[in-house]
């Protein structure tokens, strides 16, 4: 029998969670989740690391039209492909989907904020770093540092949203070489 | 570790879905977040929310710390301690700093918690507006409103009874100003720790299936009047009667023969470690 993968269901998929808590716990912290995504297959192994840690077929999820990879995650989740606007999960690596993917995503509502997406967002080639100062939940004071322009570019059309507070969207970011960021609603951020 | 469980006893699908969750309140804190709360071989309101929140979090690097009540050895923690032990392979320890994920009883350590931790709090009512409300759907309008006028009400009719506000334990406070939250069951001389903390607190309510959470530095305000503060037991005057301390949470225990009253703290690790120095 051909394997697909190597990757844990359990012992990778519950480092790859930490992992993922860590990013949304302290925002602007940088986690490497390279190894665990070594262990699948295909352009977008970063995408299915994220994918089998957090996606089952009792959330749906969108990835603007890329056919290989909506197979790929259905085939490790039973995750359903949804529209974007009522999609748990936005899957994104192309930078002239970005405004229209989180101008879409849903936000949940003021009575039941969980109800909101989670971009994942894919970087591919990091744009010219940008000095951005941080601050909210998970940020001790303000935290200063340089971020790759399509981190600040998607963060900024985020807050031109004009959300209603606890409604939102978070963004875990995918950087080269398996590097992750995130960044939950409630992180400010301003361009220093 | 029994081979026959899962590791970390719940199913993958149950973990998943407390993790998405758990991610949730991280993003939203001081909000409840509704989860699908798993059966465990422990009756509800005997930590089960707490539970699941460890076996979702918990894998091969990390050390265990169980309290309740602040000691190491009571029924629920030892026996939390055992269950977990039985389905994974991760060590046990008695010492807050070497831990890394903590479940908690009713307290918050003495020690200071750091940026690698995570404190796991058992929660049995995790609406803070339910001793003015009953009806969940009505209190859940209200968190979306802000709507928290009947427990500041509540607060001030006790101040109007008694002269000061009465609440023992669970005192509700103010998340990021926007949530109102239960912080379980502690004393009110831990709610402070709450507060731009460096650790990730997360709670877990089995029976009333929420999960919610504090991320590192956030402002968590215990609800009080601009001229009446917030106050804190007061332990003045008072030490623990085996290590000396002055500055913990101290247990009042009553010699029922004697008639007399001794204090000792209620967070027995660091008080063994307080005699051991």
């Amino acid at each position: 029998m051909k394997q697909l993968h190597t990757f844990d269901e359990v012992y990778d998929s519950q480092k790859v969670f930490r992992k993922i808590l860590d990013v949304m716990a302290n925002p602007g912290r940088v986690c490497d989740i390279q190894e665990e995504s070594d262990k699948l297959f295909g352009e977008h192994k970063e995408f299915l690391a994220l994918s089998m840690t957090l996606l089952d077929n009792s959330v749906s999820f969108a990835t603007f039209g890329d056919r290989e990879l909506d197979e790929q995650i259905i085939l490790l989740t039973h995750a359903r492909p949804e529209e974007p606007s009522k999609a748990d999960f936005l899957f994104l690596y192309d930078q002239g989907q970005v405004e229209e993917a989180i101008r879409t995503a849903k936000c949940g509502t003021l009575e039941n904020p969980h109800s909101s997406a989670t971009i994942l967002y894919k970087i591919q080639e990091e744009e010219a770093k940008r000095m951005a100062a941080l601050s909210g939940p998970g940020v001790d004071g303000i935290l200063e540092e340089p971020l790759c322009g399509q981190i600040v570019e998607a963060v900024k059309i985020r807050d031109g949203q004009g959300y209603e507070y606890p409604a939102g969207i978070d963004f875990l970011f995918l950087l080269p070489r398996g590097r992750l960021i995130g960044i939950p609603r409630l992180t400010k951020m301003e361009e220093t | 570790m029994i081979d026959s469980y899962n590791y970390a006893f719940l199913d993958e699908g149950s973990k998943r879905e407390i993790r998405r969750s758990i991610l949730k309140a991280v993003a939203i804190p001081g909000y409840q977040v509704p989860f699908g709360s798993r059966e465990l071989p422990i009756g509800r309101g005997w930590g089960t929310g707490g539970i699941q929140l460890t076996l979702s979090l918990i894998g091969p690097g990390d050390t265990l710390k169980v309290i309740d009540q602040g000691s190491d050895d009571s029924v629920n923690a030892v026996n939390i301690k055992k269950f977990v032990k039985m389905c994974t392979d991760v060590p046990c320890t008695i010492h807050t700093k070497d831990a890394t994920i903590i479940q908690t009883r009713h307290r918050i350590p003495e020690v200071p918690m750091t940026n690698e931790q995570i404190l796991v709090l058992q929660v049995p009512i995790p609406e803070p507006l339910r001793i003015v409300e009953p009806q969940e759907e009505v209190t859940k309008k209200m968190h979306a409103e802000m709507d928290y006028a009947p427990i500041w009400l509540q607060l001030y009719e006790s101040l109007i009874k008694y002269g000061k506000i009465t609440i023992g334990s669970e005192y509700p406070c103010m998340v990021e100003d926007r949530y109102i939250m239960n912080p379980s069951p502690i004393p009110k001389f831990d709610n402070p720790k709450l507060h731009n903390s460096q650790c990730l607190y997360l709670f877990g309510a089995g029976r009333e299936k929420k999960i919610y959470a504090i991320p590192p530095h956030t402002k968590v305000v215990s609800l009080a009047f601009d001229d009446i503060p917030f106050e804190r037991e007061d332990f003045a005057g008072k030490r623990c009667r085996l290590c000396g301390s002055t500055d913990t949470y101290l247990d009042e225990i009553f010699d029922s023969n004697t008639g007399e009253r001794y204090y000792q703290c209620s967070d027995t690790s660091y008080c063994k470690e307080v005699r051991s120095r």
